[in-house]
């Protein structure tokens, strides 16, 4: 015993001469940014990012080089249970977002409170949006318009996980879409319309107004190996201003449902997802502003991939093929008519060279398609790079 | 009579863990217990670190700093070994825990805390059922011999990298006679 404690101090004395040492050439030899990009999690400071840089190549057009987006995150941890976690975009080079923005409370082993502005959890891409984890230049279209990604709002709720059951939550309350506006004239303005959906309804956390709150919930079961299924819900009214709320027709009501899987098995990979959303009130919506708001949208898509390389290969490459269909006007109510035009069958066919963990080269070929007799959409090549670290 | 003698037991445990403790951190000593205990359905052992020299933590993977991987011991005789480690998943890391039998054959595997926001499906106990029965001789491969998790790439490739370390500096260690 005696020995023990002998031992004991001697450990003591050694270590607070290491933590010392190493004080020392901390304060002499680290600056501030280097202390940013050190891995150290002790320092609390994390960065990262991801961005995408595309070549979209319509036949019979002018093709466009666009540096999508580029995300740069930022982290801070203050202690072991809470986090605050930024994500600041940069769209098209000239415009700035914030896409992400909460504390993070880790209350408990895997429960967590989160507040700010957040991710709302709908399908695959929107919360798993990073170009290296999923396949084609541009994202799923299903993910543009009936999921508008990148869809964040601010809102407060809880995440976790029942870890015995390989189950893991999220619930929160989120701000919700705006309909309708009052312009400079005095008139109201439609935001959401029969092209795509709510997607032009999304206040990102800019100045956003708020009449009604919104409910998301996701559930995400991980219990079968390789294989990971999702089911997501949205539920409330969307919002307006403040001088025409009263005003019929100028919110609706909305409930989205989606079920995703994604399945991994070696070299091969697969994933789908499917969405519904009802819209209530459109008819009122459409008289107001004659936006040809759907009453319902829908769409799917299917996804198989695999990888040309073997798997003692550090890098990948993956040929894939993804059908798609959506429609964001599934339905229509009142006098408003199906358009054709928004019924859509788009086939992307192509391949994802992983250069790296984080780095991907991206190349494939889309054959658009709708529901008219003579469509005149463009077919599409594109090439990409992507990066997250 | 029964009853002093249970309480001498306790005591006598109560002092192994204080001197276990000043090792490991508390959370993490009291996690790494409750799974030796269910692992290997024992209820009192010793936990002797192994020490390796300079010489010999040169030649491995995942080096041994005498704080991070122990004898499971009753009395004499060796029951098994824990390795306790940290593990980068994408911004942050997790703690995790390897037990393995006498014959150095992983018995079970834990990821013990996890502080991140995505990737904690590696926790899952189905998927980390995968590295049970796995020993020096095996070479795992994320996606290959270690199936992958959806949502869950970086985090479950760190802990495929960190159980395969730690197997390929068990077989140096092997190799070297150190265990």
């Amino acid at each position: 015993m005696r020995q023990f404690f002998l031992y004991g101090s001697f450990f003591l004395v050694v270590s607070i001469t290491n933590a010392q040492t190493t004080q020392d050439s901390i304060n002499q030899q680290i600056n501030g940014a280097q202390r940013l990009m050190s891995t150290n999690v002790n320092s609390g400071v994390t960065i990262g990012g991801y961005g995408e840089i595309t070549y979209n190549q319509p036949e019979n057009e002018n093709g466009e080089l666009d540096v999508q987006r580029l995300v740069l995150l930022f982290g801070y941890k203050f202690n072991e249970q809470v986090q605050f976690i930024t994500e600041v975009e940069f769209e098209h080079v000239k415009e700035v977002f914030v896409e992400q923005a909460f504390v993070n409370y880790n209350v408990a082993e895997n429960f967590n409170i989160r507040g700010g502005l957040m991710l709302v959890p709908m399908g695959i891409i929107n919360e798993f949006h990073e170009p290296t984890t999923f396949n084609g230049t541009e994202r799923p279209i299903v993910d543009n318009v009936i999921v508008p990604t990148t869809w964040r709002e601010i809102g407060i709720g809880i995440n976790g996980r029942f870890s015995s059951i390989d189950l893991g939550y999220q619930a929160y309350i989120f701000n919700g879409f705006k309909s309708s506006v009052l312009d400079e004239n005095g008139e109201i303005q439609g935001l959401l319309k029969g092209s795509n959906g709510l997607r032009s309804g999304r206040q990102k956390g800019i100045q956003s107004t708020i009449s009604s709150p919104t409910f998301a919930v996701k559930l995400d079961y991980y219990g079968i190996l390789g294989l990971r299924l999702g089911l997501s819900g949205y539920f409330g009214q969307t919002q307006s201003e403040n001088e025409i709320n009263n005003i019929e027709g100028t919110q609706i009501g909305i409930a989205m449902i989606g079920f995703d899987a994604r399945y991994t098995y070696q070299r091969f990979a697969a994933r789908g997802q499917f969405i519904y959303t009802s819209l209530s009130d459109t008819d009122l919506y459409n008289n107001l502003t004659g936006k040809e708001l759907g009453s319902s949208l829908q769409g799917w898509y299917i996804e198989g991939a695999y990888n040309l390389l073997p798997l003692s290969k550090k890098q990948k490459l993956i040929a894939f093929t993804r059908v798609e269909q959506y429609d964001t006007h599934a339905s229509t109510a009142g006098s408003l008519g199906r358009n054709d035009a928004y019924n859509r069958m788009d086939i992307t066919t192509g391949l994802s060279y992983h250069i790296a963990p984080g780095v991907v080269v991206k190349g494939d070929y889309q054959f658009k398609d709708n529901a008219l007799a003579d469509n005149d959409l463009n077919n599409q090549l594109n090439l990409g790079i992507g990066v997250w670290f | 009579m029964r009853a002093i003698k249970n309480s001498i037991v306790l005591i006598l445990g109560l002092i192994f863990f204080t001197l276990q403790s000043f090792q490991l951190p508390k959370n993490i000593q009291k996690k790494v217990d409750k799974e030796i205990k269910s692992a290997f359905e024992i209820e009192l052992y010793t936990l002797e670190a192994i020490k390796v020299s300079e010489n010999v933590n040169e030649k491995l993977i995942t080096k041994i700093t005498g704080s991070n991987f122990y004898k499971i011991k009753q009395n004499d005789s060796i029951f098994g070994y824990a390795f306790v480690d940290k593990a980068p998943s994408k911004v942050a890391q997790f703690d995790y825990l390897v037990l393995f039998d006498k014959e150095l054959i992983i018995k079970k595997s834990k990821v013990l805390i996890y502080r991140e926001e995505y990737g904690g499906e590696i926790s899952s106990n189905r998927w980390l059922k995968q590295f049970v029965g796995k020993s020096a001789i095996d070479q795992l491969k994320y996606g290959k011999d270690i199936i992958a998790i959806s949502g869950a790439t970086i985090s479950a490739r760190s802990m495929t990298i960190a159980v395969n370390n730690l197997l390929k500096t068990i077989e140096i260690l092997q190799n070297n006679n150190t265990i």
